[in-house]
């Protein structure tokens, strides 16, 4: 199969980057295992939350001071403000509709009620823009009986803390407490295959509003909406007060929804996704990737002019430890790693843990290296990067975004 | 009874610990119609009861060097099979000769397994690799032995279950902070509760020093000196279960020769080495002692090297010297049990110590005697004939778990709690909701281990539960199990901090081997946590430690 481009991961930054050399008439393949840390979204994207343990207000102006190894730095802290515009409308044409901007974090509301800066918001779930001011003074927290994937009690503290007066409310309908007679089904992927037909959404509905009371808003779990967000839109014209939405535990619903929004819009754009596939060799000649082998096409490699390495950190395999060293697997460029695998971590669960920035090391293109030689046509984005901790910077999703579209254009040879 | 008129009222006995030795006592104590208190500074079994391999030796281990032990082992091996049947598992074991080790000790080993009363088979390597196909399949010989699998947390559980059913009293969280002597007797006991940082005392007519390699401590703010020999062993987990049969080395007991079975992962271990008295709370285990554990484990079951690794941890067994060699070069693996009236003129004061996690019960019922020789009382032991909660009947409702008639988790709490399992609530809907997959815990069993197996914390609920022990350690169900607990208790920010200190808890015995899928749990836990949920916000976990 000749391609012009073959992406090696099909998660957050892989298809953001094939969206946009397909929107440019590109051939373009990407290779998905169909696991993607969008799993565990909470319904946000972040571009920069915070540094050294303190929240940034102001993202672009934080971007400027961060270190030259630092994917941002790479792409150059300028161009951020503008491939940040472009990835928030690359993510609405796919259907994903976020409130928010680059000049200035708001605030999500995680699953243990814990104000997170952020960028993007999905415009159903809860969000803050100014602590100072609450969207809503008085909300019901509808917890739904035997879900527990969403600490409502923590949840129902932290809005507290934040200034809320909160009622928590528990509720189930014949469809849920069908659910529950297997032990292990209530989660949220199998609420929100469940709760998708008018009555089911019309019983949900009954049940809030005659448990709402007096109340400014009404929150509950973000278990709706598998494929798209219709389920979601028709429960809250059914409601009568402003309902939101909230990110649970994993599996996160809006997180496989966004990843299945793209994935529609990239083939709808005629791009190929190899799905339940992953690479695992390729060849090297000089300077140039000339081909790359998957799992399941042993006998027919994919041949592109670029290739794109999007294939994630350690959790989704695009990095790999093992007793000895840290390496990338599928075509062993360098890596940014210490080599003592004393200096991979430290104790303190909380503590910065170094294996968080491991990555693959790059040139100013964010090109890969291999034994110090730059390889012309092999990009890498993402998480599988150096330079960065989506842990404790907030930037994961950020970096994915802002990285394929640079990519993108570099491929592209914009300027 | 409430906490405070516990620090009123005068025992016959006070046993100090609240490990397998600690609760062995207290339940003995108990039965022979003694009033009883037993205190513990931390959880029960945080010390070397809770950080061993979990095998019930045959004390075929210990046959050539220490023919003594050999007995002792066996003896409670036959009555631990009948009193504590729901905490043990009955794999048996094979003792296996590699091409590096001399066969010669083959022969040397069975004769002295048989005057110990060891049944020691000697089996063809073929069918050795039969009956156990993890085993090394070079292996030149093996022998069959009635070893076995124990879960020392249930074990202890289910002591400190009965001697409270038969009045005994228990205070965990309660650090002894000094003895209480007067005219050469000790009176009682001074405590920390470290729930509220409150100084209490607490009376006694003897007290039982069962503190294991804490136990020097003790002895020393009674005024007395015992020289213990702190020999600290590092152990892995894996994944899964690669062997069904506990797997030795047939030699001389040396570095990680012994892979055990335990539920649903196995353990290799041991080292061995000496370390200073001053380090014993320091349990974290090093790079090298992975390293070793790792190139030996392997060589016992070749499937280790791909296996995960999912946490390393470590313990230290209370040696000591005997009392004609204070040198410490003649140190016993034997019980020692030290009645200090005699030894150093100090009345009401035993210290029962040595030994081993599998002769517990033995060293309560020689501490007993010693109690009850004090106080006149002449009850018999019966504690090697009475079953132990769990385990009463016949183990019909056991084998029926087996059946379909029960769930996943009904199968796993049966299989945990025994006849007990039945007391595990199931009043609505939703107590059969399952809140730890891998280990199958259910929200019924969690309030009942709350109500009724004194959990405070999560860390005290997975050793009664097992949550969070399973091969995801805890990434999901923790904070399942953390929302419950703070609603039960009604303490949501308590809650929130437990739950991040138990992940530092995981942490601690997943970095030393944080490589492979173990960092990537790692990873995705900290993704989790951190990243969606934001818990380093919400908590701090400075001062936290001591509550473990």
């Amino acid at each position: 199969m000749r391609m012009d481009t073959v992406i090696m991961g099909g998660g957050l930054s892989g298809l953001t980057c094939g969206i946009a050399l397909a929107k440019r008439g590109q051939r373009v393949a990407i290779v998905a295992s169909g696991q993607s840390t969008l799993l565990f979204n909470g319904g946000s994207m972040e571009l920069l939350g915070n540094i050294d343990g303190q929240a940034v207000t102001v993202p672009l102006e934080a971007i400027a001071t961060l270190p030259q190894d630092h994917p941002y730095s790479k792409i150059g802290a300028s161009r951020i403000g503008q491939l940040a515009q472009e990835a928030q409308s690359l993510l609405a044409d796919a259907g994903i509709e976020m409130d928010g901007n680059a000049d200035r974090n708001h605030w999500r509301i995680t699953p243990m009620g814990v104000a997170k800066p952020a960028w993007l918001t999905l415009n159903d779930h809860v969000r803050i823009d100014d602590l100072s001011q609450l969207p809503a003074k008085r909300v019901a927290l509808m917890c739904i009986r035997g879900y527990f994937d969403q600490p409502n009690a923590m949840l129902a503290q932290g809005l507290r803390g934040l200034g809320f007066e909160v009622e928590m409310k528990e509720f189930t309908t014949d469809d849920i407490t069908a659910l529950r007679r297997s032990p292990s089904e209530m989660r949220a992927t199998s609420l929100a295959k469940h709760l998708v037909s008018n009555s089911a959404l019309q019983r949900v509905a009954d049940q809030l509003n005659s448990l709402a009371g007096d109340v400014d808003m009404v929150l509950m779990p973000s278990v709706l909406g598998q494929n798209d967000t219709t389920d979601i839109h028709n429960l809250q014209a059914l409601v009568k007060k402003p309902l939101y939405l909230v990110a649970t535990l994993p599996p996160a619903v809006a997180g496989m929804r966004m990843q299945a929004q793209l994935r529609h819009y990239f083939r709808m754009l005629g791009g190929t996704y190899l799905m339940g596939d992953s690479a695992v060799s390729g060849t090297i000649d000089g300077e140039r990737v000339t081909s790359i082998s998957t799992a399941k096409l042993t006998d027919m490699p994919l041949r592109a002019d670029h290739y794109v390495l999007a294939t994630g950190s350690f959790v989704s395999r695009g990095l790999v430890a093992d007793y000895e060293r840290v390496y990338e697997p599928v075509l062993g460029v360098d890596v940014n790693a210490d080599a003592d695998r004393e200096r991979w971590t430290r104790f303190g669960v909380l503590e910065p843990q170094a294996y968080c920035r491991y990555g693959v090391a790059t040139d100013d293109q964010l090109r890969c290296l291999k034994q110090g030689k730059v390889i012309e046509n092999l990009h890498a984005i993402g998480s599988v990067l150096s330079g960065h901790d989506a842990v404790k910077m907030g930037d994961g999703t950020g970096v994915s975004l802002l990285t394929a579209l640079a990519v993108a254009h570099s491929i592209k040879g914009d300027k | 009874m409430v906490t405070s008129d516990i620090y009123k009222k005068e025992y016959d006995v006070i046993v100090v610990g609240g490990g397998a030795t600690g609760a062995g006592t207290a339940r003995d104590c108990a039965l022979r119609g003694l009033s009883v208190l037993l205190v513990e500074r931390n959880d029960y079994s945080t010390g070397a009861t809770g950080r061993n391999h979990g095998l019930m030796h045959s004390g075929a281990r210990y046959a050539v060097t220490d023919g003594e032990s050999a007995s002792e082992c066996i003896s409670e091996n036959m009555i631990l099979r009948r009193i504590a049947r729901h905490c043990v598992e009955e794999t048996d074991g094979l003792f296996i000769t590699l091409p590096e080790d001399d066969l010669q000790y083959q022969q040397t080993f069975i004769e002295a397994c048989q005057r110990a009363g060891i049944r020691a088979d000697r089996i063809d390597p073929a069918e050795a690799r039969r009956i156990e196909p993890a085993v090394n399949p070079d292996l030149i010989g093996a022998v069959r032995v009635p070893d076995a699998s124990i879960d020392p947390f249930r074990l202890t559980v289910a002591n400190l279950l009965d001697a409270r059913l038969h009045g005994a009293e228990t205070l965990n969280y309660h650090e002894v902070e000094g003895v209480m002597i007067n005219q050469g007797r000790v009176e009682g006991l001074k405590l920390l509760n470290k729930h509220n940082g409150e100084h209490v005392e607490v009376r006694g007519r003897v007290v039982v020093n069962a503190a294991g390699i804490w136990g020097q401590r003790i002895a020393q703010m009674a005024g007395v000196g015992i020289s213990m020999f702190p020999a600290r062993g590092a152990l892995l987990i894996f994944g899964h279960r690669v062997n069904n049969m506990v797997i030795n080395r047939c030699r001389k007991p040396a570095n990680a020769d012994i892979l055990v079975p335990d539920d649903t992962v196995c353990v290799i271990g041991t080292t061995s080495d000496r370390i200073p008295i001053e380090t014993v709370d320091d349990m974290r285990v090093t790079r090298e002692e992975v390293d070793v554990l790792l190139k030996e484990g392997v060589k016992i079951a070749p499937s280790l090297a791909t296996t995960r690794i999912i946490r390393a941890y470590a313990g230290v067994r209370p040696l000591v010297a005997s009392d004609d060699d204070p040198s410490g070069r003649s140190i016993s693996r034997g019980i020692v049990c030290l009645d200090h009236a005699k030894r150093d003129g100090l009345e009401g004061f035993i210290t029962i110590t040595g030994g081993k996690m599998m002769t517990y019960r033995l060293m309560g019922e020689i501490a007993t005697n010693a109690v009850c020789a004090k106080l006149g009382n002449t009850a018999p032991c019966v504690t090697a004939s009475q079953p132990l909660p769990g385990s009463e009947g016949d183990g019909a409702d056991e084998r029926d778990a087996a059946t379909r008639r029960y769930s996943f988790g009904q199968r796993a709490a049966i299989g945990r709690h025994g006849s007990l399992a039945a007391r595990i609530e199931k009043d609505n809907d939703i107590d059969n909701a399952l809140v730890c997959e891998c280990e199958g815990v259910t929200v019924g069993e969690i309030k009942y281990a709350v109500r009724q197996l004194h959990v405070h914390n999560l860390v005290n609920l997975r050793r009664r539960t097992r949550v969070g022990m399973g091969t995801c350690q805890g990434k999901l169900c923790s904070c399942r199990a953390a929302s419950l607990l703070g609603e039960l208790n009604h303490d949501v920010k308590g809650a929130q901090e437990d739950l991040a200190a138990f992940l530092d808890e995981r942490w601690k015995g997943m970095r030393p081997v944080a490589w492979g899928d173990t960092l990537r749990e790692a990873q995705l836990t900290a993704s989790i946590y951190e990243g969606l949920c934001g818990l380093d916000q919400a908590v701090s976990l400075e001062g936290k430690e001591d509550m473990q």
